[in-house]
């Protein structure tokens, strides 16, 4: 993905952080880029709610064929993960051996480089590791 | 509503290094004028169906290219996008602006010059589609939200990866007997299985090449083709658009159901026809997955049942109802904006009776179109019927 300076100065800190969005009227919490309506009942009061963490791999799948911007870091999984609060958010689980990754594993947050810009424009953002009792993240 | 379809054309699907996008729209709208017996002048408005000529080829304004270069100006002519529904939004508004009564005869052109860029930056390109700047900031692709679909069909209704593996096989059958699809190879659920991994659980065989293409039909008054019968008498007799989720964490499987299930309902009742009377269908099929889930948004198999008609024969040439007769998507290739215009494309000549030979369904008398887009954001059907 090609980005100028204004914009990546505009996508990358938020990316940086954990957080959803609380409906204020259904207390659903959506994805964060559901910033204008609620995407359950269509309310448009949100607010950002940070998140623990931890959370479950409830959907994934391996990338053979990466973007641009993750050449390199293939094959990797990438799946949905629900989240001890609920909400379903998709990213990239790492550290781990493909074949240790499977529904229902357990997993938690942590902040990696997510991909890089033919541009020189480097993300950071939540990656997943497996959140394994006594491990470090 | 009944338009009229006058003219259709087509160009190859493959990797096309000596075309550029402009020779693919030239090419099968000139096919569809020429086959239409009318000349770019009659033209009065032209669709132009096209998903990324700004990504693929630093290009823009494709309608405006398009208009100049198929000599249909002063006619008015515009873009279309709407990812990859986008030949099948351009065939809608075709449909609408002749059955609105404002026009006499229009164009609809789709074309899609992928094969100027490498894998890796194609790749990038068609992950525009959907949100790329949050959903898919994580390393999703197409292939990859598709594979979450299917791995979310897979564990709901017991399916094996075997099982879906004789989409593939079907649609290789006819791709291989079909002169202008990209791939044309048959293989056996071993060599689907076999094939090389692409986004678990989907597999080479299971995905759909990056294709060259142009495909074009020319649309007129339903009097203007009754008045000759010498042409062959097709008509689109219902067209039903709808929308659906833009990202894949709130794709269920319902979401996709319901994205086919709501318009082809709309459609059936607009053509006064059922499930049951549809002896063609081309539906979407750019990953093996959404060959099944279309099955079942049409009405011709229950949900988590899709998939056995290719196991058993029934949507074979010979079956209740023959699906991607032309090798479907897997096989054709998928360009993106030109893919709604070749379903409608190649529906029209088995309803013509001049498919070629090895795929043409006997005395197809009905047809239908679904085109999905997004992939869980945009569902297109069309209904096409002979007469006579």
């Amino acid at each position: 993905m090609t980005v100028s300076a204004i914009e990546f100065s505009r996508l990358g800190p938020p990316k940086l952080r954990l957080y959803a969005m609380r409906c204020g009227s259904c207390n659903t919490l959506q994805p964060w880029w559901e910033k204008f309506h609620c995407y359950a009942c269509g309310a448009e009061r949100l607010t950002e709610e940070e998140l623990a963490g931890t959370g479950e791999l409830t959907n994934y799948t391996v990338v053979y064929y990466p973007p641009r911007d993750f050449l390199g870091q293939e094959p990797y999984v990438v799946g949905h993960i629900t989240m001890d609060e609920g909400v379903v958010l998709p990213a990239p689980v790492v550290d781990t051996a493909l074949e240790d990754v499977q529904l229902g594993t357990r997993v938690k947050a942590t902040l990696r480089r997510m991909k890089l810009g033919h541009e020189g424009d480097v993300y950071y953002s939540q990656k997943f590791v497996l959140d394994t009792p006594g491990a470090e993240a | 509503m009944r338009v009229g379809v006058l003219g259709i054309g087509k160009t190859p699907h493959k990797i096309q290094h000596n075309k550029s996008l402009r020779d693919l729209i030239v090419e099968a709208g000139r096919t569809a004028i020429s086959d239409a017996g009318v000349s770019p002048s009659d033209i009065q408005m032209l669709y132009v169906g096209n998903v990324g000529s700004v990504g693929f080829n630093y290009e823009n304004s494709t309608g405006l290219m398009a208009a100049h270069h198929l000599g249909v100006v002063p006619a008015g002519a515009v873009r279309v996008e709407a990812a990859c529904g986008t030949g099948a939004w351009a065939l809608h508004l075709g449909v609408v602006a002749i059955a609105s009564g404002l026009y006499d005869t229009v164009m609809v052109v789709g074309a899609e010059k992928m094969n100027d860029l490498a894998t890796v930056e194609g790749t990038s390109v068609i992950a525009q589609a959907a949100d790329s700047k949050e959903e898919y900031f994580s390393g999703l692709t197409f292939p990859s939200g598709v594979a979450l679909t299917a791995r979310k069909y897979m564990q709901t209704y017991g399916l094996t990866e075997e099982d879906l593996a004789h989409t593939s096989v079907k649609n290789h059958h006819y791709g291989a007997r079909n002169p202008y699809a990209h791939l044309r190879f048959e293989c056996t659920v071993e060599e689907v299985m076999r094939s090389a991994k692409v986004a678990d659980p989907l597999k080479l065989y299971e995905v759909c090449p990056m294709t060259d293409a142009g495909s074009a039909l020319v649309l007129c008054r339903e009097e203007i083709l009754k008045d000759q019968p010498d042409k062959p008498q097709v008509y689109i007799t219902a067209t039903a658009m709808a929308s659906g989720t833009w990202y894949a964490v709130s794709d269920g499987l319902e979401d996709a159901h319901k994205l086919f299930a709501e318009p082809a309902a709309k459609a059936y009742a607009m053509a006064g026809v059922s499930a049951g009377d549809i002896d063609v269908a081309e539906i979407y099929n750019s990953f093996a997955i959404q060959e099944p889930l279309g099955i079942e948004g049409l009405g011709f198999a229950e949900q988590g049942k899709g998939w056995e008609g290719a196991a058993d024969g029934s949507t074979w040439i010979d079956g209740k109802v023959a699906v991607n007769l032309s090798g479907g998507l897997l096989c054709k290739g998928h360009p993106l904006g030109a893919t709604g215009s070749s379903q409608a494309v190649d529906i029209i000549e088995q309803l013509r009776g001049t498919a070629p030979e090895g795929i043409q369904r006997k005395d197809a008398a009905i047809g239908i179109s679904a085109c999905r887009g997004g992939p869980g954001a945009v569902g297109a059907i069309h209904i096409y019927q002979r007469e006579g």
